[in-house]
C-alpha cells in the first residue's frame, strides 16, 4: 500500500528550484516603514512636546531669561529612549514561541538583527533632530555650540567632606571638543544595543528582574560572610562597590550618559558658609569615548547572543 | 501503518523518524510521513495528537528531538527561511500579529517577505471572504482573523499550503466560499496542500491522501482510494463468544454486536479479510464502503461509552 505520488509530472514542480528570497534591504525598509508605523503615536506626542518646549524656550529668548549653552545633561533623554525603544519594538512581538516574524522566510537571526538596525535607525533619526534642535536653540539664544566652562575645582576631592576653605578652591575652564555633539548618539546606541539584547534574549523579563532585585542583598550577605570569616574586611562591601563602579565608575554608565557631570558637580559648603558649586574634577571627553566604546561592544556582544537565541534551528 | 517510501525525491514532503517530546508528552513518535506533490493530503487526529507540532517542524520553528523533515527535497533544519518561502501557512491559534496594524497595512507588511505576493489576487481573496480592509486588526473576531490569516497564507501562492484547523471559527458560509477559493486556487496553480482538520467531510472533494496522527504516531496513511477501498465495515454472522482473530486484531479497528450478528470495521484488503474471517468460523454477509471521514476517524480510539 505504498503511495505514489498523484501528479508525477506536476505543472510546477519545485524539486531542486530555488525559492524567492526577499533581499535584506527590502526586509530592513519593511522594518523601517513598520516601526514608523508603530511608533507613530508616541513620535506624534514628541513632536507635540517639541513644538510646546520651543513655544517656552522662544518665549524665554525673546525676553533675555534664556542663555543656552550645548552641554551634556540633556543627553540623558536619548541615551533613555534608546532603553525604552527596544520595549516598544519588541513586546509586541512573539518573541519566543511560533510568532509571526518567525514564520517568514528570513534567517531568523539575521532577521532579529535586520529589525533591531531597523530600530536603531529610526533611533539616530529622532536622535539628530534632537541634538540639531539644542544646536538651534543654543545659537538662538546667544549661547555656544562648543561653549567655554568656567569651573570651580578642589585641588584635593577628599576635602569635600568637610567646610572647604577658599583657599583651597581653583577656577579652571573647560571647553568641551565638537566630539560632546557625539555624546546623546553614543549613549542612545549603546543603551539601544543593551536594550535590544535584553528584550531579545530573556523571555521571563518580569521573572530575571525580580531575581537582580534580591541578587544584590543575597550577595552583599554572602560577600560580609566570608569576609567576616576570613577576617578581609575588603570583601564586605564588594557588591555594592561593584554596582557604584558600573553606573558612577570612570566608564559607567553615568560617564556614558552625562560625562559624568552628574557625580562630578557637587555642593560645599566654604568655612565662610557659603554653599556652591564644585566640581571634584573636569568631564573627560576621553573617558567617554571609552565609556561609550566599551558599552557598545558590551551591547553589540549582547545582541548577537540575544539573537543567537532566534537562530535556526539546525541539525549537525 | 504508514508506509515509508525510499523515493523521496517525489514527495512535497517527507519526515524521517520524526520525534518530538515536550516534557513526559511524546508529540511526534517515529512520524514518516509523506505528501505526494500537488496532492491534498489530510491529516486526521484528535486535539493533541501532535498535528500542529508536525506543522511547526516542517516550518522549522520547532526542532525535532530525533530525525528529519524534508520539504521539496530541503531539509527544513537547514534551509528553514528557503523551505519558508514556499509555505503558506495558517497556524491553528487565531491570533493575527500587530494588533495595531490594518488589515490592509498588515498585507502590505506581510508582502515585502515575500518577492512572489501577487497584490492583486490578495485583494481579491481579501475582497472574497470580507476581510476589511481599514479595520484594524486588534478589532478582529476570531474568524476575521481566521480569514485574514488565509489570505496572507493564498496571496503569494506558495508551492506548500499547510493548513492547522483552517476552518475552526469560520461561520458555514464562509467555510464555503473558503472552500471555494481554496478549490480555484489549486486548479490556478497545481498547489501541495497539507490540512488537518476536524471536519474531514468539508475536504472530501478535495482530498487526495489522508493520514492519521494517533498520539503522536501516524497510525495511516493512504490515498483517499486506498483508504477507502480497504477499510469496510463487514457484516458477521458469528457463534457466541467468537471475537475478530488476533491477527486480524491489529486492524480491526471498530465493532459492535447483537448476539449471533457482529458489524465491525476492518482495513485490509476485501478478499484476503473475508477469507481470514471464514477461516476463523464467521461467515460474511457482506462488506460496505465508508464515507472519507468514516474511514479515517476509523482508525482513532472510540469514544468512552
Amino acid at each position: 500500500m505504498t503511495i505514489a505520488p498523484t501528479i508525477q509530472t506536476a505543472e510546477r514542480s519545485v524539486h531542486g528550484v530555488r525559492p524567492q528570497m526577499p533581499r535584506p534591504r527590502d526586509v530592513l525598509r519593511e522594518h523601517l516603514h513598520a516601526i514608523g508605523y508603530a511608533l507613530r503615536v508616541p513620535m506624534l506626542i514628541a513632536v507635540a512636546l517639541g513644538v510646546l518646549a520651543t513655544i517656552i524656550l522662544a518665549i524665554q529668548i525673546g525676553s533675555g531669561d534664556l542663555d543656552y549653552n550645548f552641554l551634556t545633561q540633556p543627553s540623558v533623554l536619548p541615551g533613555v529612549i534608546g532603553a525604552l525603544l527596544p520595549v516598544a519594538m519588541w513586546l509586541r512581538e512573539e518573541r519566543f514561541g511560533p510568532g509571526f516574524l518567525w514564520t517568514l522566510p528570513v534567517d531568523r537571526r539575521r532577521h532579529a538583527l535586520l529589525k533591531t538596525l531597523a530600530g536603531w535607525l529610526w533611533l539616530m533619526g529622532g536622535v539628530t533632530l534632537f541634538v540639531l534642535s539644542l544646536l538651534v536653540l543654543a545659537l538662538v539664544s546667544g549661547g555656544g555650540v562648543l561653549p567655554v566652562q568656567t569651573m570651580t575645582t578642589l585641588t584635593d576631592a577628599l576635602r569635600l567632606s568637610g567646610p572647604v576653605n577658599p583657599a583651597a578652591l581653583q577656577t579652571v575652564q573647560w571647553t568641551p571638543g565638537a566630539l560632546i555633539w557625539a555624546v546623546p548618539f553614543g549613549s542612545a546606541t549603546a543603551l539601544y544595543l543593551l536594550a535590544s539584547a535584553i528584550v531579545l534574549g530573556i523571555r521571563y523579563l518580569l521573572r530575571w528582574a525580580i531575581v537582580l532585585v534580591f541578587l544584590l542583598p543575597i550577595a552583599t550577605g554572602a560577600t560580609h560572610l566570608i569576609s567576616r570569616l576570613s577576617g578581609n574586611e575588603w570583601l564586605a562591601d564588594m557588591p555594592a562597590r561593584a554596582l557604584v563602579q558600573l553606573v558612577e565608575g570612570r566608564f559607567g554608565l553615568e560617564a556614558l550618559l552625562t560625562l559624568r557631570t552628574w557625580s562630578l558637580d557637587n555642593r560645599a559648603t566654604l568655612t565662610t558658609g557659603e554653599r556652591i558649586h564644585v566640581w571634584s574634577s573636569i568631564p573627560d571627553l576621553a573617558d567617554w569615548r571609552t565609556a561609550a566604546l566599551l558599552w557598545t561592544v558590551a551591547g553589540l556582544l549582547a545582541l548577537w547572543a540575544a539573537a543567537s537565541r532566534h537562530r535556526e534551528e539546525r541539525r549537525a | 501503518m504508514t508506509h515509508p517510501d525510499s523515493d523521496v525525491g517525489e514527495f512535497a514532503v517527507a519526515t524521517h523518524g520524526l520525534s518530538k517530546r515536550y516534557g513526559r508528552k511524546l508529540a511526534l513518535d517515529e512520524v514518516e510521513l509523506r505528501v505526494p506533490e500537488g496532492s491534498v493530503y489530510v491529516l486526521v487526529g484528535v486535539n493533541g495528537a501532535g498535528k500542529s507540532t508536525l506543522f511547526k517542524t516542517l516550518m522549522n520553528l520547532e526542532r525535532p528531538d530525533t530525525g528529519a523533515a524534508e520539504v521539496f527535497g530541503l531539509d527544513t533544519g537547514g534551509s528553514g527561511p528557503e523551505v519558508r518561502a514556499q509555505i503558506g501557512y495558517v497556524p491553528e491559534r487565531q491570533e493575527a500579529p500587530y494588533r495595531y496594524m490594518s488589515c490592509a497595512r498588515l498585507l502590505r507588511h506581510a508582502a515585502a517577505f515575500y518577492p512572489a505576493w501577487d497584490h492583486a489576487y490578495a485583494d481579491h481573496l481579501a475582497r472574497a471572504l470580507g476581510v476589511p480592509p481599514e479595520q484594524r486588526v486588534g478589532g478582529l473576531s476570531k474568524g476575521e482573523t481566521r480569514r485574514l490569516q488565509l489570505v496572507m497564507a493564498l496571496a503569494h501562492r506558495p508551492a506548500l499550503l499547510l493548513f492547522d484547523e483552517p476552518m475552526d471559527g469560520l461561520d458555514p458560509l464562509v467555510r464555503r466560499r473558503a472552500l471555494a477559493l481554496l478549490a480555484e486556487h489549486l486548479a490556478d496553480a497545481p498547489t501541495t496542500v497539507v490540512i488537518s482538520t476536524h471536519h474531514v467531510q468539508e475536504l472530501e472533494s478535495l482530498a487526495d491522501h489522508v493520514g492519521v496522527l494517533r498520539g503522536g504516531r501516524l497510525v495511516a496513511q493512504m490515498s483517499r482510494d486506498d483508504l477507502q477501498r480497504t477499510v469496510r465495515t463487514y457484516e458477521l454472522e458469528a457463534p457466541e463468544g467468537w471475537e475478530v482473530p488476533k491477527d486480524l486484531h491489529a486492524t480491526a479497528l471498530r465493532r459492535s454486536s447483537t448476539g449471533r450478528d457482529m458489524r465491525c470495521t476492518l482495513v485490509g484488503e476485501e478478499r484476503d479479510i473475508t477469507g481470514r474471517l471464514l477461516a476463523a468460523g464467521a461467515r460474511v454477509r457482506g462488506s460496505s464502503t465508508l464515507a472519507l471521514e468514516d474511514a479515517a476517524l476509523a482508525f482513532l480510539p472510540e469514544e468512552p461509552s
